[in-house]
């Protein structure tokens, strides 16, 4: 019986070796539907960028943006306010169709003048200038903006704009030439797009499944098939590597990364994840009114420390809120935020603190080491004589009017201040919505510069000043960039290119490869 | 007869019309799916048309009655996460979770029941306090540690086994025994009781003097009689396993039943799909309880006539 389990386990491990142009990967979370416009998750961006192209394309081999063509060959504008761009020619979808004007077009308006419910809210808070699109001719489109958009490539190259063919959408359910809701439900259990792999299965929840597809423009995908799986068990991951039921898992915790390490036929790559974990404070609760309050919750934090004691070192520390993913807006040199217990301890005495108590509400599990954080983070109140405490709920407080501080994340939706920051904090955006931060006049001013101004340099001078007063009345700290992990087979060549918003799984021609071992 | 069919049906309907209303209004105390379903940074006008795209809109007790509605017409809504069907996603996640029930109850009943008879059967010897004391220890031992522990012999050191889903026989091997662990350790304890019950009866002896060979006295006459009492715990035992065995194993062993299905809908606060889930537990161990309170009075009449 043990010898015959052993062969058959042995004939599993080598039929994998042979088959080296398919993969597995263990997944911790795989998404419940697949439509790149309406997502922004963590979960969802894993999938999209093989099965669907942007108009513009980007080199995400560096940091920074160097566009390249892809759906569309060329662009320019034509007017301050309008750019054509000249599509790909011979471009199908995976159902066969051609990719003409037509889809392109509809992809951008489902998105631009949005009824769909999920797709207006994730249009709004980043799409919000972008007017309509139109077709010149089969080949060709014109997009408008309201106001002169210094970012059109950074926003052309979105997820959320990805391009999907038209008739196959609509044909989905109801009336086959109309956009329907139901339509675009349909369409995230059966998506179609044109990148390299079409999606052949796809359980919501639990498996994708995605085959070469053979009529794609670009360089042909290095996999036969690939199908990520959800292995929601840590341990289980990581034992499926083992037993070769996996050749990629995803989100390793820091503290099993030895366990990898010491493994001969395993490797793990890893880096601190272009998003931030932050802790906001509400400005408008009674208690906190005074900036002086807020400033010493939010120098009181020693983030080194946590990061040495929650990631092993190896989550990035902020000293603004900035991303080196940004290129040239990337704004190190700001000190926005830092750590001084002693002028902490000072502006209490100055805000005439008197020994409050300050509730940090956290989700058991929501944010990695989330817990662990807030609770570090009320010793860190107490050493300069902050009375904290740690307030454990599922639910989500940020928009409670007794909600005193909490820990929520930043993600990096675009590689643009405008794709973190700028989506979170807008005059009008989620925060201010929320009731815990407010804009003036004045911000507003800046966060127009900042948003609009055609020149890099003028752009981070407004950003700077954004940056001076959120240090001056702080409704957020970024704690750091979290530390991600994927182990994998020593024999894979994979890896998180730099280029990418977090967590895509990308398996386009450069992005994988087998060696020998 | 009949009367305390209609009364038992009555009462089963009752007990799973609180359980739908508790379910109902539990979930809706746990929290907003809107926050976890779309994730990081909404507006309050965001929030606003999410509310009504889920139809969460309406006062709590319209959605209440709608709900009510739609389950007499036999629908459970749609999933806020995947906008098809809670039936349909059901239905695609039942058949493993089946399987591995299946499997397990079959490894138990192979298992257990030999196992109850045999330490009935030699009580007084080693051999009776041995299967005692391994029945307790299996009950001691929780599944998920249980499955762990072989998942570090078998898959991790050895590399016997497979872990991830149910792709092959061999992915049955540990959920299954995982599965079964308490189940066969609270049976055997239970066969062993139930024939130490029937061994002392008059029947027994009377077949004995009848001169029948040992086998045929205790499958036929003993084992017969023990059987239903067997069975009938069994069957809770195994609702009991299909509400709660079933999440961790599947979760640990990526089985794609229902029990992952329950776990995600509950952290992303899917309603539809979280209260479809309770309530077909529910159901299944109202039916269990129901169809054996019928099944003993009919075997009883003392039961139907009491029963009041």
């Amino acid at each position: 019986m043990l010898r015959l389990l052993l062969s058959t386990a042995l004939a599993t491990g080598l039929a994998v070796t042979a088959q080296a142009q398919e993969i597995t990967v263990g997944a911790a979370n795989v998404s419940s539907y697949l439509d790149p416009g309406r997502d922004h998750s963590n979960v969802g961006s894993q999938f999209y960028y093989n099965a669907f192209d942007t108009l513009i394309g980007k080199n995400h081999d560096v940091i920074g943006a160097e566009w390249r063509p892809a759906l569309a060959t060329e662009w320019q504008l034509v007017e301050p306010k309008v750019m054509e761009l000249k599509l790909r020619q011979g471009v199908t979808f995976h159902n066969g169709e051609e990719m003409t004007a037509d889809d392109v077009v509809f992809s951008l308006n489902r998105m631009y003048q949005a009824t769909f419910a999920p797709y207006l809210v994730r249009s709004r808070d980043r799409l919000g200038n972008f007017t309509g699109a139109e077709k010149v001719d089969d080949y060709t489109v014109r997009i408008t903006v309201e106001k002169e958009e210094p970012l059109w490539e950074t926003l052309l190259n979105l997820q959320q704009v990805m391009i999907i063919p038209e008739e196959y959408t609509k044909a989905l359910a109801g009336d086959p030439t109309v956009a329907e809701d139901s339509d675009f439900e349909a369409f995230s259990l059966a998506p179609v797009g044109t990148g390299p792999y079409r999606v052949s299965e796809f359980v919501p929840g639990e498996r994708v499944v995605y085959e070469r597809f053979d009529g794609f423009w670009g360089e042909p995908a290095p996999l036969a098939r690939a199908t990520v799986r959800h292995i929601p068990e840590t341990a289980s991951r990581l034992t499926a590597l083992k037993t070769g039921e996996a050749d990629i898992v995803t989100n390793i915790a820091p503290d099993q990364l030895a366990l990898i390490e010491s493994d001969d036929s395993l490797r793990a790559v890893g880096s601190a994840t272009p998003l931030f974990h932050v802790m906001i404070m509400n400005m408008n609760h009674p208690k906190l009114r005074d900036p002086r309050i807020r400033q010493a919750m939010s120098l009181a934090i020693d983030r080194d420390t946590l990061n040495e004691a929650l990631w092993l070192g190896k989550a990035v520390v902020p000293s603004s809120h900035t991303l080196a993913e940004y290129g040239d807006l990337y704004m190190p040199e700001l000190k926005t935020f830092e750590y001084n217990p002693e002028k902490a301890r000072q502006l209490l005495q100055e805000a005439g603190y008197d020994g409050f108590e300050i509730t940090f509400d956290t989700h058991p599990v929501y944010y990695t080491n989330g817990l662990l954080a807030a609770q570090a983070i009320t010793e860190m109140w107490a050493e300069v004589g902050l009375k904290g405490r740690v307030d454990v709920a599922e639910m989500w407080s940020g928009n409670d009017p007794e909600m005193m501080a909490r820990n929520w994340s930043n993600p990096m939706y675009f590689a643009d201040p405008f794709g973190s920051f700028g989506v979170m904090w807008a005059p009008g955006g989620p925060s201010q919505s929320e009731g815990r931060f407010n804009t003036d006049a004045e911000y507003a001013e800046i966060w127009e510069r900042f948003r609009f101004s055609k020149d890099v340099a003028a752009r981070k001078a407004a950003y700077a000043e954004l940056m001076e007063r959120i240090r001056q009345d702080p409704p957020v700290l970024p704690l750091y960039r979290p530390y991600e992990s994927w182990a994998m087979k020593k024999n894979v060549n994979w890896a998180p290119k730099p280029g990418h918003i977090p967590y895509v799984l990308d398996f386009r021609a450069g992005s994988i490869s087998f060696s020998d071992s | 007869m009949i009367m305390f069919a209609l009364r038992t049906v009555l009462k089963m309907a009752i007990t799973l019309f609180v359980i739908i209303t508790l379910v109902f209004f539990a979930t809706r105390l746990s929290g907003n799916p809107i926050d976890i379903v779309v994730g990081e940074g909404l507006t309050q006008e965001d929030r606003a048309v999410l509310t009504a795209y889920f139809g969460l809109d309406a006062p709590v007790w319209e959605q209440y009655l709608r709900y009510l509605r739609s389950i007499l017409a036999g629908e459970f809504g749609i999933s806020f996460l995947e906008r098809r069907p809670v039936s349909q996603i059901v239905a695609e996640r039942i058949g493993p979770s089946l399987q591995l029930l299946a499997s397990s109850l079959a490894l138990t009943l192979a298992v257990a029941v030999p196992l109850g008879i045999a330490a009935a059967l030699y009580r007084k010897s080693w051999i009776g306090s041995a299967v005692m004391i391994v029945a307790f220890l299996g009950y001691a031992v929780p599944n998920f540690v249980l499955a762990i522990f072989m998942i570090l012999i078998f898959a991790f050191t050895l590399n016997w086994l497979p872990v991830v889903g149910n792709g092959s026989p061999w992915h049955f091997v540990m959920p299954t025994i995982a599965m079964s662990g308490v189940l066969i350790a609270a049976l055997t304890r239970f066969t062993r009781n139930a024939m130490l019950d029937v061994l002392g009866q008059d029947y027994m002896r009377t077949a004995r003097a009848k001169g029948l060979p040992e086998h045929v006295v205790i499958f036929k006459h003993g084992l017969k009689n023990a059987g239903v009492t067997i069975l009938s715990v069994l069957g809770l035992q195994i609702a009991g396993m299909a509400a709660s065995g079933n999440v961790v194993i599947e979760a640990i062993f990526s089985w794609p039943g229902i029990g992952d299905l329950l776990v995600r809908s509950a952290i992303m606060r899917d309603y539809p799909v979280l209260q479809f889930g309770v309530i077909s537990v529910a159901l299944a161990v109202v039916v269990i309880n129901a169809v054996v309170d019928i099944a003993y009075a009919w075997a009883d009449p003392r039961i139907r006539l009491a029963g009041g």
